[in-house]
């Protein structure tokens, strides 16, 4: 063994040593509840519960429209997420602090008050129908509440932060003068964009798009008070299984079926991320 | 669970009968005080109450502290219960729950000898449940879109959406909905269970579509009403008292109120046993029962508290004798067998287009 | 030194002048570039000229003054618009796109044919002689490789004018060295109008065509590297490039000039002019037991440079000269040198 070796060696033996306390502390918050959440999944050694929520209509219905709405949600954050992102972190250093100020000013409201917000705001005789009635733009009142619209406002509003953030970390990082250089070889402003800015903070977006995909997929508060009943999540039937019906093994199986699906929906998106060309 | 149901004849026993103060129930040597207990109840309003009624003269008396938790949880009860760490000396529980709370063991028995219940009616001395207050789930609505002698009176009006139209809110759950369609759909109300479900959810198949919101908190009704959102809801008494209290233009219709219990237990494996039925002693007290009830239009099971309660607001109250006829006892033991499979087919009803 | 084969257009920059708050950056420059000329903007750092540069590329508008190429106005055209090829100080290389992809992009924004653009990426690769680098990513070269994919990607597109932005800022000296005979060898056989900046002297008196000295924003002298270095216009450029003595004095006679302090030398070129001048003397050009113009001192300082000595000598009047010559004389020992008149430069005003 030469002296390199055996430094690398220790190097290696102390990286672990210092990954102990790291490794504890995710295993005693992570891993023993996960797996007393399987063990409740399969109380009594049957497997009863995962045959029920996988052949149930009713539970595969939910899971998809949960899957459905979190892909919805996933893709307005982006579009309205991205735009603010790229503005904060191309602009000045002032106007960057007053926007993320505001971009973490609503994590300190409690989601409740802020859905309450949005029950004013869209109501029928919420302050948006009353003006857009008051302008004369519409006859009636548009239905954005009570609705799967409401559910989507509600959630893309809290979850934006979770977009911008990734999003604006990655445009920063951006060398300017590459889109300098895109623009001097020949490419307008858009296409610049185009090729270059975005591409290349599409780590920040992955990660702002896996944040909020699966931050969504456990949504439970906003649909049931935005979506008047008509919006179900699969993290509503779960919370009344732990809460109201007290059928833990059902509300287990139902957790491990939501986890499974969303570790799948994440090795999809990493693998998107390693084929992606350029 | 036993069905509880009361009338006029057994209001009139009860309040004849002879109640012995809460005090004198306890023996000459208690255990230690504590520094605290912990009361975990529905929280909001319903706390404020609590605590002008019991808790302050609980403190005061006893000189022991009483922390307010909230909101009523079922699944931190089993989950406390389950790991042995219990925080609570005394919970509140859902009126429908009592049956399964007793079926899980999550609960102790109360002594008897602690408490005394002999005022109260015998159908509401369970041996494991507190009945605290009597709460009904009521038909309101708005009292300047439906003027008087135009006002919805019972389900089948409250379905009847020709004559009185607008929309309206339920709640996001098959208890009382199932019972409310059974009513519109002309069953009687001593004929209502067991409940025929297809029947229930055929004539529910009529309202869905006029209903704008399917409320999940007892706030949610009040306040749709309040903000004009919608015209008729179905929500607790009290919410709705609470409301007209203040001059809101609502008004309250008993026709075919779903009765109910709110319920007080004391968790299986609590600390503090003697104190959390020294404070169910204060929550048994006819006077001090009456001042909750003022508060929230919600009246205690004592008998003799009728006699407290303040003449205005007596005609609010689901006990009321007025009101009492008009109701139906929500059967608690049925809801029990069938909530799991009856919650399942409401979510597949609700979704379907 | 013209390219063998201009391409290229001529620049012309008239009165540019751009400021930056209460900041000028540029003060009315103006310029002229000829086709297939290479200009070397020397200058301090915030001298102004990679301002200059910038509003040449259209990355920066002028305040004032234009812009032409070729004798087209320029200055409100967008720099995707220009076809102006520009290689950057960090090279500016998308490192999400293999090399081939990045010398390839400037024809695809112009929407070039596929097979053209393959066969020109390929040409330019061979070009800078990196035919087997084309799948790479940036981030897998050398600072030279990076540099010659920048440069091939600056002119695949056959641009009417190359922009280099210090680009040998990052490069080690050898590296540097043969990466300067490169561009210059690329830039002739192009015939490229080629512009480039830099605060290295040495660099720049090697490599260009001429040499406009910028400070504070203006141009102080345009011109050949030798007219540069031997007849400097001012105190400025003397010092800025090559070593110097600067001997202040007063014009005494048609080829006199006393200098403070006492001494009296002989110059040429002193016409009919009189008032104060100095006299630059470049160190190479003074020489030990020289014939006229001598000084008698200490040596203070001297060091071996390897293809040279350099000694630092101090006068009784206090003039300190530094000569540049083959003789190794030891510090402290007594020297007298002097300079031929004609090897002295005069510079004329107050300086």
């Amino acid at each position: 063994m030469t002296p390199a070796d055996r430094a690398r060696r220790r190097a290696v033996g102390s990286a672990i040593a210092l990954s102990v306390p790291g490794m504890l502390v995710l295993l005693a918050l992570f891993a023993v509840p996960l797996l007393r959440l399987l063990a409740l999944s399969v109380e009594g050694g049957s497997l009863t519960a995962y045959e029920k929520a996988l052949t149930n209509e009713l539970y595969l219905r939910v899971i998809f429209e949960t899957f459905k709405i979190a892909a919805i949600v996933t893709f307005f954050t982006f579009v309205l997420g991205y735009p603010v992102a790229y503005v904060m972190a191309t602009s000045g250093r002032i106007w960057q602090i007053v926007g993320i100020a505001f971009v973490l000013l609503p994590f300190w409201t409690s989601i409740l008050v802020r859905t309450y917000a949005w029950m004013v705001l869209l109501g029928r005789n919420g302050v948006v129908n009353r003006t857009l009635m008051g302008l004369g733009l519409i006859d009636g009142p548009l239905p954005l509440l009570n609705n799967l619209s409401g559910v989507l406002i509600g959630m893309v509003h809290v979850l934006l932060p979770y977009m911008i953030l990734p999003v604006f970390n990655a445009v920063k990082k951006v060398d300017p003068t590459l889109v300098l250089a895109a623009e001097g070889l020949g490419a307008p402003r858009w296409r610049a964009f185009l090729h270059v800015t975005l591409p290349l903070t599409m780590n920040g977006v992955m990660a702002g798009m896996t944040l909020v995909f699966t931050l969504s997929l456990g949504f439970f508060i906003t649909p049931a008070l935005l979506g008047g009943g008509r919006v179900v999540m699969i993290a509503n039937l779960i919370e009344e299984q732990v809460r109201e019906l007290l059928n833990w093994a059902f509300a287990g199986a139902l957790s491990a079926i939501l986890l499974a699906l969303t570790l799948l929906a994440f090795w999809g998106i990493s693998r998107i991320m390693r084929t992606r060309p350029a | 669970m036993t069905l509880i149901k009361l009338n006029r004849r057994e209001i009139m026993v009860g309040a004849g009968a002879v109640a012995l103060t809460a005090r004198s129930a306890f023996g000459q040597s208690e255990p230690p005080k504590p520094k605290q207990i912990v009361v975990n109840a529905s929280g909001g309003s319903m706390n404020t109450a609590l605590r002008k009624a019991y808790f302050d003269a609980f403190e005061k008396d006893t000189g022991i502290q009483v922390v307010e938790t909230s909101p009523v949880d079922l699944g931190k009860l089993k989950a406390m219960v389950v790991s042995g760490n219990v925080e609570w000396n005394l919970t509140e529980i859902g009126g429908q729950d009592g049956a399964l709370v007793q079926r899980l063991g999550l609960v102790e028995k109360i002594d008897s000898k602690l408490v005394d219940r002999s005022a109260y009616p015998k159908e509401a001395k369970s041996e494991y449940l507190f009945a605290s207050s009597v709460y009904s789930t009521v038909l309101a609505y708005r009292t300047d879109v439906f003027a008087p002698g135009k006002q919805p009176k019972g389900w089948a009006e409250f379905w009847d959406v020709k004559r009185f139209p607008g929309p309206r809110s339920m709640r996001n759950h098959p208890v009382d909905n199932l019972e409310y369609g059974l009513l519109a759909s002309g069953v009687p109300a001593d004929k209502l269970y067991p409940i025929d479900m297809d029947r229930a959810f055929k004539k529910l198949d009529e309202i869905k579509p006029h209903v704008n919101v399917w409320w999940t908190t007892g706030q949610q009704p009040a306040q749709l009403l309040l903000d004009k959102e919608v015209v008729l809801a179905t929500g607790w008494n009290g919410r709705f008292y609470d409301l007209m209290k203040k001059g809101a233009p609502i008004a309250v219709d008993w026709t075919g109120g779903s009765l109910k219990q709110g319920t007080f237990v004391i968790p299986k494996g609590a600390k503090e046993s003697y104190w959390a039925h020294k404070m169910l002693a204060y929550m048994s007290d006819p006077k001090r029962q009456s001042i909750y009830a003022n508060e929230l239009g919600y009246p205690g099971l004592n008998l003799e508290s009728i006699k407290y309660i303040d003449p205005q607001a007596a005609p609010h109250m689901p006990t009321h004798p007025d009101n009492l006829s008009k109701q139906f006892w929500l059967n608690a033991a049925w809801w029990d067998d069938n909530l799991e499979k009856s919650m399942e087919r409401w979510k597949q009803w609700l979704l379907k287009t | 030194m013209a390219a063998e084969d201009v391409r290229g257009a001529d620049l012309r920059v008239d009165g540019v002048a751009k400021r930056y708050g209460a900041v000028v950056a540029l003060g009315g420059v103006s310029l002229s570039v000829a086709a297939g000329e290479f200009l070397t903007i020397l200058g301090p750092s915030g001298s102004g000229k990679t301002t200059l540069l910038k509003v040449v590329a259209g990355f920066e508008f002028p305040d004032a003054g234009r812009v032409a190429v070729g004798g087209a106005d320029i200055t409100d055209v967008s720099p995707a618009k220009r076809n102006i090829g520009m290689v950057f100080q960090n090279y500016a290389l998308f490192p999400h796109m293999s090399v081939a992809r990045n010398i390839a992009f400037p024809l695809l924004m112009r929407g070039v044919p596929k097979s053209e653009i393959e066969r020109r990426v390929n040409r330019a690769l061979e070009l800078v002689e990196l035919q087997s680098y084309g799948e790479r990513r940036p981030s897998q070269l050398s600072g030279g490789q990076q540099q010659r994919v920048a440069l091939a990607r600056a002119i695949v597109f056959d641009p009417t004018l190359l922009l280099l932005d210090e680009p040998f800022g990052a490069l080690d000296r050898k590296l540097r060295e043969s990466m300067q005979l490169e561009v210059r060898r690329l830039q002739r056989r192009l015939g490229l109008t080629t512009v480039f900046i830099t605060h290295d002297q040495e660099e720049a008196l090697v490599l260009s065509d001429r040499i406009a000295v910028m400070d504070d924003g203006v141009i102080r002298q345009v011109g050949a590297p030798d007219e540069i270095y031997d007849r400097p216009a001012d105190d400025f450029v003397a010092q800025f490039i090559g070593e110097s003595n600067l001997l202040a004095g007063e014009i005494a006679a048609l080829d006199r000039v006393v200098l403070d302090g006492g001494a009296s030398v002989t110059v040429r070129g002193l016409g009919a002019g009189h008032g104060r001048v100095r006299l630059l003397v470049r160190p190479e050009k003074m020489a030990i037991d020289a014939a006229t113009n001598r000084f008698t001192g200490t040596v203070v300082e001297a060091v071996y440079l390897g293809e040279a000595h350099k000694l630092r000598v101090k006068t009784a009047e206090g003039i300190e000269l530094l000569v540049r010559g083959h003789r190794a004389v030891p510090a402290g020992a007594s020297l007298t040198v002097g300079f031929a008149p004609e090897d002295a430069h005069v510079i004329c005003g107050a300086g």
